[in-house]
């Protein structure tokens, strides 16, 4: 397979590829490579973090946990960032590629947020466990989610008095998008998922006295519906998987959506919802290696960061920066603005974000520093005005980069091949000509160089 | 045609005799003497407990509901014969004295929802409680009326989703001069200067460089116009007050920036409510009144408008644990010098006819506040940027 494919796969399924791997895999047909990646994705690994002292304060009666309720929002909180590092830190060294970035992509459509950290684990694991399987399996396990039930009030809606929250959101962000179902859908289907609710545990109870068994009329439908017999009849909507293809189609391939392909893709989804199928006949196509797709896309603050990481190993020694540097970029994980989710795209950019994205490789990596050195002249400065920036700001970027890897993994590159290898589209003539100009010092600070590029936004 | 745009032109034709600093220095001067309009919105987050800031104290329900949690009546300052401000609220009793403050009261939306999280994000993106917005209400004036993205700045370090829209952002900063700092860098500035492509907006990369060379030159205009002022007034040492003095300092330096943004945060009272809603109330208030004056002093009050809201008011009844739960209408705070009804601008709210949750029902939807300020103070059609068409008020 082509060099040049595989990084745009790579990019576009996780977060780049290192030459080591992709020497490796470059002798393989596209074929063997889509498959592989299918097949490392096959296993699923949850991602946890200790909750033993969370489960001591919920165990009891349900007035020593009234008693504990502030207690548990607190380590809730706790835990919440811990999973948060663990998550990036999981997206950094993924073993399931593939269904780790889908989790991520899942866990921007299926948007639920939740101060109780055992229902946020398991709402976190069930997009995991569906990431590459079938959608309505997926479908009908998010609305049984402890997490979703509270975050769009399924929990409060009951056969005296419907909460419309979730069955309204189902339709419009989860399965069909705005203007595909009327108000009276809206009305019948919140009827057939009253009694949703869950234990303390998390697990889900389904209240018998609290559900509406009435009849109810849902596109053009009439039955005693209950939660599962709504989804099953959204599913029968074409539509269902055009609003779907659509979305994966502007995540995984382009920002602006061909129709023929998406309507290639909305045939085989249709068929089945088996996403795994969806996926293999996306990377299998030709136009997924159209010129105009590769390196087109701006990358969202995850794969910026986690694409930089992936480069250069950099650990955090402080796990509110690594926040911070979330909530500045516009993307904290597990912090979602509402259930509509991030807009991605050129959303992600603003004058704030884009030079901090700019200079974040830097900060990061290289005590702020991109060389500037002229071409035949050695960076006379580079270690005083590093060392300068690590007393002055060392505390607010306590990062401790791994140059030795970097170097390991690209020390066979020529320093000149290091472009391609870094950025995932061509730099533009006036950058080109700019960095020709300048020295290139070392790979490490040529590798900064290119970080500091708008060119490396794209992906 | 507008005078400014008749001196920029007037300026090319005779341009072989006005140099373009002196055209600057004009337009400054001219900006100034026709006024521009500006609004501060005040976010307080957490739900600030309207009933205890604006207290009816001539209602029996008032202390029935608040056995402990009650204000008594010699506590309070008193507005007329049956309203008066938290005994915290001094300095604003001076501003209202002085027909500087509208108190607009029971503002909320239909359906309420009492999570901090979803009643904010409503009242930013100012969508039906029943919608969700992937963009916010000043963002969406940007979009239609922004001509940079410091049209609009939140002093903060990332951005409301309020100051999100569809197309521009708005900017966030607190420190001018280091976010001048990081845009700065000679590197950046290499790397655009010779680009030449006349298609930037056209694809992603070229809106990538676009948008730094904006970011570049908003950053630079922000801080080289701010530095050229600085208040004497002592402003309290706290957060809040810093962000006051650092909007005072973009106003009065003429910068051309519409909207500001600031919040201050901690009103979730629970529990042992009173001293530390009192505390807040006076961070600011104390803080708002030297931030009037130091307007006052540039003469760039009166084109300032300054809205204070919460994402809403909490319950009547007081808890256990003498503080008060999520709640739903509460009042907001207009203050500027050309108010049109100032002092009490309705009715307070009902105690006795409450919601199945005990909360007050509202009567004002806030985004008729929006409306009117979008309308009659900025001067930008309202139902572009709210969806909707409201009825407007009166109170500018």
């Amino acid at each position: 397979m082509n060099q040049k494919h595989i990084q745009h796969l790579y990019w576009r399924v996780g977060f780049g590829i290192l030459p080591t791997e992709l020497e490796n895999i470059s002798k393989k047909s596209k074929k063997e490579v889509v498959d592989n990646l299918f097949q490392i994705s096959k296993k699923i690994t949850p991602l946890e973090v200790d909750v033993s002292d969370l489960e001591e304060l919920f165990g009891g009666s349900f007035d020593t946990i009234k008693a504990n309720r502030n207690q548990i929002q607190k380590l809730s909180r706790e835990k919440t960032l811990e999973l948060n590092v663990a998550w990036i830190d999981r997206l950094t060294y993924p073993k399931e590629l593939l269904r780790e970035k889908m989790t991520l992509f899942w866990a921007n459509h299926f948007v639920c947020e939740d101060n109780n950290y055992i229902y946020t684990q398991n709402f976190h694991n069930t997009l995991r466990q569906y990431a590459l399987g079938n959608f309505k399996d997926f479908v009908m396990a998010i609305s049984k989610e402890a997490a979703m039930t509270k975050y769009l009030n399924t929990k409060q809606n009951k056969k005296q008095k419907p909460n419309e929250n979730f069955a309204r959101e189902l339709m419009e962000l989860f399965t069909l998008g705005v203007g595909n179902y009327t108000e009276e859908d809206i009305k019948e289907s919140a009827r057939a998922f009253t009694g949703y609710g869950h234990n303390f545990e998390g697990d889900f109870v389904f209240r018998q006295r609290q559900h509406d068994e009435g009849v109810k009329t849902f596109f053009g439908k009439t039955g005693a519906f209950n939660g599962d017999d709504i989804i099953n009849i959204i599913l029968n909507e074409r539509q269902c998987a055009k609003y779907i293809c659509g979305k994966l189609y502007r995540y995984f391939v382009n920002d602006t959506i061909n129709d023929e392909h998406v309507n290639q893709m909305t045939n085989v989804f249709y068929k089945d919802y088996d996403i795994e199928n969806i996926m293999r006949f996306i990377l299998l196509s030709d136009w997924f290696y159209d010129e105009k797709n590769i390196g087109t896309k701006i990358k969202s603050p995850m794969e910026l960061l986690v694409g930089m990481r992936n480069v250069v190993p950099v650990d955090f020694k402080n796990a509110k920066q690594l926040l911070n540097i979330q909530k500045l970029l516009g993307q904290i994980l597990l912090n979602p603005p509402n259930v509509a989710g991030w807009k991605g795209g050129r959303n992600w950019i603003d004058s704030n974000t884009i030079v901090l994205r700019l200079k974040l490789p830097s900060l990061l990596l290289n005590h702020a520093y991109i060389s500037k050195a002229v071409s035949g002249t050695t960076d006379r400065f580079l270690e005083t005005k590093k060392a300068i920036f690590k007393k002055q700001f060392g505390k607010r970027f306590n990062t401790v980069p791994d140059w030795n890897v970097f170097n390991a993994v690209f020390k066979n590159v020529d320093v000149d091949d290091l472009e391609t290898l870094i950025l995932a589209c061509k730099m533009n003539d006036g950058a080109s000509r700019y960095l020709g100009a300048l020295s290139k010092v070392s790979k490490q600070e040529y590798c900064v160089q290119l970080m500091s590029l708008p060119e490396y936004q794209m992906c | 045609m507008n005078r400014r745009k008749f001196l920029k032109q007037s300026s090319l034709a005779t341009s072989l005799f006005f140099v373009p600093s002196f055209v600057k220095a004009f337009e400054q001067v001219a900006s100034k003497t026709l006024g521009y309009k500006r609004l501060v919105i005040i976010q307080l987050s957490g739900g600030n407990d309207g009933l205890n800031t604006v207290i009816p104290f001539r209602n029996d329900l008032y202390y029935k509901e608040r056995p402990t949690l009650g204000i008594a009546k010699n506590d309070i300052i008193k507005l007329n014969d049956e309203v008066g401000f938290n005994n915290s609220l001094a300095p604003l009793k001076r501003l209202y004295d002085n027909s500087n403050v509208s108190i607009i009261n029971n503002v909320g939306y239909p359906n309420p929802n009492r999570s901090h999280f979803r009643s904010m994000d409503i009242w930013q993106t100012a969508t039906d409680s029943i919608k969700y917005s992937q963009s916010g209400w000043i963002g969406r004036y940007l979009d239609y009326y922004g001509k940079h993205p410091h049209s609009a700045i939140e002093i903060d370090d990332s951005l409301s989703l309020a100051m999100k829209g569809e197309t521009l952002n708005a900017i966030a900063t607190q420190d001018s001069r280091a976010f001048y700092n990081l845009s700065k860098d000679p590197y950046f500035k290499n790397i655009h200067k010779h680009q030449n492509d006349a298609h930037l907006s056209e694809h992603n990369l070229g809106y990538l460089y676009k948008s730094l060379i904006a970011a570049e030159s908003s950053a630079k205009y922000i801080y080289e116009t701010s530095k050229t002022v600085s208040s004497n007034k002592a402003y309290p040492n706290n957060a809040f007050s810093k962000q006051l003095k650092t909007t005072a300092q973009f106003i009065n330096s003429g910068l051309e920036t519409k909207v500001f943004y600031l919040s201050l945060g901690g009103f979730d009272t629970h529990y042992n409510q009173q001293g530390r809603q009192d505390k807040l109330l006076a961070t600011y208030a104390e803080g708002i009144e030297v931030f009037v004056h130091d307007l006052k002093d540039s003469n760039s009050f009166k084109d300032t408008l300054i809205l204070t809201f919460s994402e809403f008011g909490r319950r009547v009844k007081q808890n256990a644990s003498i503080g008060t739960d999520h709640g739903t209408a509460n009042n907001i705070f207009i203050i500027g010098d050309q108010l049109k009804k100032p002092g009490l601008y309705n009715n307070m709210a009902s105690l006795s006819d409450l919601d199945d949750n005990g909360d007050l029902k509202f009567e004002i939807d806030f985004r008729t506040i929006y409306a009117t300020v979008l309308d009659k103070w900025l001067e930008v059609d309202d139902r572009k940027i709210l969806n909707k068409s409201f009825n407007q008020l009166s109170f500018i």
